[in-house]
């Protein structure tokens, strides 16, 4: 979270919310996240990302790398994810330029109602968050139902859902 | 000294029936304690240490009996009629030196297995339908129609009374078992629209048909059905709604159309234990007015309130009820009305607490009481269940439950678009678009395009320097109250 001092400063609005809050109480943020993240990047952008700086002192502390790895309940399949990018969860359809870090075709993504872009995957501040991206059949955090464009924070053992097809997470901090 | 964990359940750690003598529990832990002893060929530490903590607990007569009372005040037994569930968003909070806060989602459901099976609920009922001029045409059709269906869906044992008002009401079917009601198609027939709006007396007279055969294990109810504003007996009608509620006689409200007062009908609800609707067209009023009917027959408990008894560090910044639909609550008094518990419909309150600096140690921060009575024998009911956070320098990462979110999520929406609407009211028309453009984000956000798009529209209209429509209004007021959690 994005503490400055003991307050939670809004990414949107500027707001200081007071330490545990999860919605700004200004402008209905969510605050967890560190921001609206409303605002996808295109597939095509998303390839061509500029390396990002590096600041001093950054590794280490708080971008330390974590591997996710997601075991297909179904197949059986294991799929070791590095998480120092973020992970596009859904059915690779090159025609329209969509390829997913976790493409989940082979496993019968689209008999159980896996979207093309289904949800998406990231590390902030050592802790692992899926965002459902609207998608058709929706993305299941433990059984739980989230709603689409809010990041959940998940932990290992966890059981993510695309569609009706389920995976269990594992998370390995990698040193 | 065994320590009593009532969110356990030891008879299914056992394998016993909760009413298991001693010797079956000490048999079921001997055979247990085998099979699962690390030592043994397939031990299991984990299962081996809960066969133990269990048999800790039931063995001892007192502590036995403590641990089922426990269970049933938290609903958890077979016995409780009521679940009560809790969620926090964290339960490590680090020692600083300002104020945090913590919400906490209380689940109150009906328990599951026990009333599946259950008998409806005899209904005592009074329709009160606004007969003023602009009733005319399709909306007087539409409920005529509505309250002809009405007789059909009640059970033959129900009671029904027909009332009309404008600028007097008139009662034109006094309260009647339905199968002894002949003169009800009449009745709905001279329904004539023509006059103004006094829902005052049209509320008056609905109530006394209805206080005529109260009766406690009667579901006892006043349907309103209004499309216009009404003057100067708001606050009559508000004092005779809370001294029915008091009585045991609830009272929903329907608006149709845009010009009825949405603040008014949904503070009458209140204070009369019912909801509040929005019938945007008058086709629907059949459908509202069958839904809550069936609602009514499933009504489980009566005057629910939760007791919220705070630390001396804690005080309440928000209570909210999540579903059915979205609602900002009272609490005044720490005490928190909510109506009634349907069979099939969960009620989720969500309290925002704020927490004042506290010194290292485990607390409990709140004690929540919920009490109602049975619908079915005006048997009074009791729960309790406690949150406590523990104060520590290892604070854990501890992500906030996902249900919580959801439910956040959407009450931060409602909120934003009810304080667009004060701000409104206040003449601050820059704050009011501000909160409203959130609203849209936000809106936008959740994969709700239709209520982003009705939000933006009165943000155009406003910073034009025009006035917000009353359909935008009651559009996004209900629209975003009756947003749901998205559902599997």
């Amino acid at each position: 979270m994005i503490h400055k001092g003991n307050k939670i400063i809004c990414p949107s609005c500027g707001e200081e919310n007071l330490i545990g809050t999860l919605f700004c109480v200004q402008c209905g943020t969510y605050l967890p996240s560190g921001g609206p993240l409303r605002t996808e990047p295109l597939p095509e952008q998303e390839e061509e990302r500029p390396a990002r700086p590096r600041q001093e002192g950054e590794e280490g502390k708080e971008e330390r790398a974590l591997n996710i790895e997601v075991e297909i309940l179904n197949t059986g399949r294991k799929v070791l994810l590095s998480a120092d990018r973020e992970i596009l969860v859904g059915r690779l359809d090159a025609a329209h330029g969509i390829f997913p870090e976790l493409d989940l075709t082979t496993d019968g993504g689209l008999e159980q109602g896996v979207s093309r872009r289904h949800a998406r995957i990231y590390t902030r501040e050592g802790m692992c968050f899926v965002e459902d991206l609207d998608s058709t059949n929706g993305t299941f955090l433990n059984e739980e139902r989230v709603t689409p464009y809010l990041p959940y924070a998940f932990r290992d053992g966890d059981l993510l859902m695309f569609g009706t097809m389920r995976m269990k997470v594992h998370i390995y901090s990698n040193r | 000294m065994a320590l009593i964990d009532a969110q356990k359940d030891y008879y299914a750690i056992l394998g016993v029936t909760p009413d298991a003598d001693d010797e079956a529990i000490k048999q079921a832990y001997r055979q247990g304690a085998r099979e699962y002893h690390p030592d043994s060929g397939h031990g299991d530490v984990e299962r081996f240490r809960q066969i133990q903590e269990a048999y800790e607990v039931l063995r001892d007569k007192a502590l036995r009996l403590a641990y089922d009372r426990q269970r049933e005040r938290r609903g958890l037994s077979e016995n409780a009629p009521v679940v009560l569930e809790l969620l926090q968003s964290r339960t490590t909070l680090a020692p600083l030196d300002v104020s945090q806060v913590v919400y906490v989602l209380v689940d109150i459901r009906p328990h599951s297995e026990q009333e599946t099976a259950s008998i409806r609920q005899h209904l005592n009922m009074a329709l009160v339908v606004d007969c003023s001029t602009s009733m005319s045409g399709a909306r007087i059709q539409n409920v005529k129609i509505a309250a002809a269906d009405l007789l059909e869906n009640l059970a033959p044992t129900d009671r029904l009374a027909l009332i009309t008002f404008n600028d007097r009401a008139e009662v034109l079917a006094p309260s009647e078992l339905v199968e002894n009601a002949r003169n009800f198609k009449s009745a709905i027939a001279s329904m004539i629209p023509g006059g103004g709006t006094e829902i005052y007396q049209g509320l008056l007279a609905g109530l006394n048909e209805v206080k005529r055969y109260a009766a406690a294990d009667m579901v006892n109810h006043v349907i309103l059905l209004t499309d216009g504003r009404t003057y100067g007996d708001e606050l009559q009608s508000l004092r005779e709604a809370r001294q029915a509620a008091s009585e045991g006689i609830t009272i929903s409200a329907f608006g149709i159309g845009e010009d009825w007062n949405d603040e008014f009908l949904d503070e009458l609800a209140r204070n009369g234990g019912g909801v509040s609707h929005y019938i945007s067209s008058p086709s629907e009023v059949r459908t509202v007015l069958k839904q809550q009917i069936q609602g009514l027959c499933n009504i489980m408990l009566q005057n629910m309130k939760l007791e919220v008894n705070l630390a001396p560090y804690v005080h309440i910044r928000g209570a909210y009820r999540a579903t059915p639909y979205l609602e900002i609550l009272d609490f005044t008094g720490n005490v928190i009305k909510l109506g009634s518990l349907l069979l099939d419909e969960p009620v989720v309150v969500v309290l925002e607490l704020i927490i004042e600096p506290s010194a290292i140690g485990e607390r409990r921060i709140v004690r929540l009481d919920l009490v109602g009575d049975k619908a079915a024998n005006a048997e009074s009911v009791r729960l309790r269940q406690d949150v406590n956070v523990t104060f520590t320098l290892d604070v854990k990462e501890e992500p906030p439950p996902p249900k919580l979110i959801n439910h956040l999520a959407r009450l931060a929406v409602f909120q934003l678009q009810e304080r667009a609407w004060k701000a409104l009211g206040a003449g601050n028309v820059r704050q009011a678009t501000q909160y409203l453009e959130y609203a849209a984000t936000r809106l936008f956000d959740m994969g709700q395009r239709d209520l982003g798009q009705a939000a933006m529209l009165e943000v155009g209209r406003l910073s034009h320097g025009g006035d917000p429509t009353k359909e935008g209004r009651k559009k996004l007021r209900y629209g975003t109250r009756g947003l749901i959690a998205p559902v599997h």
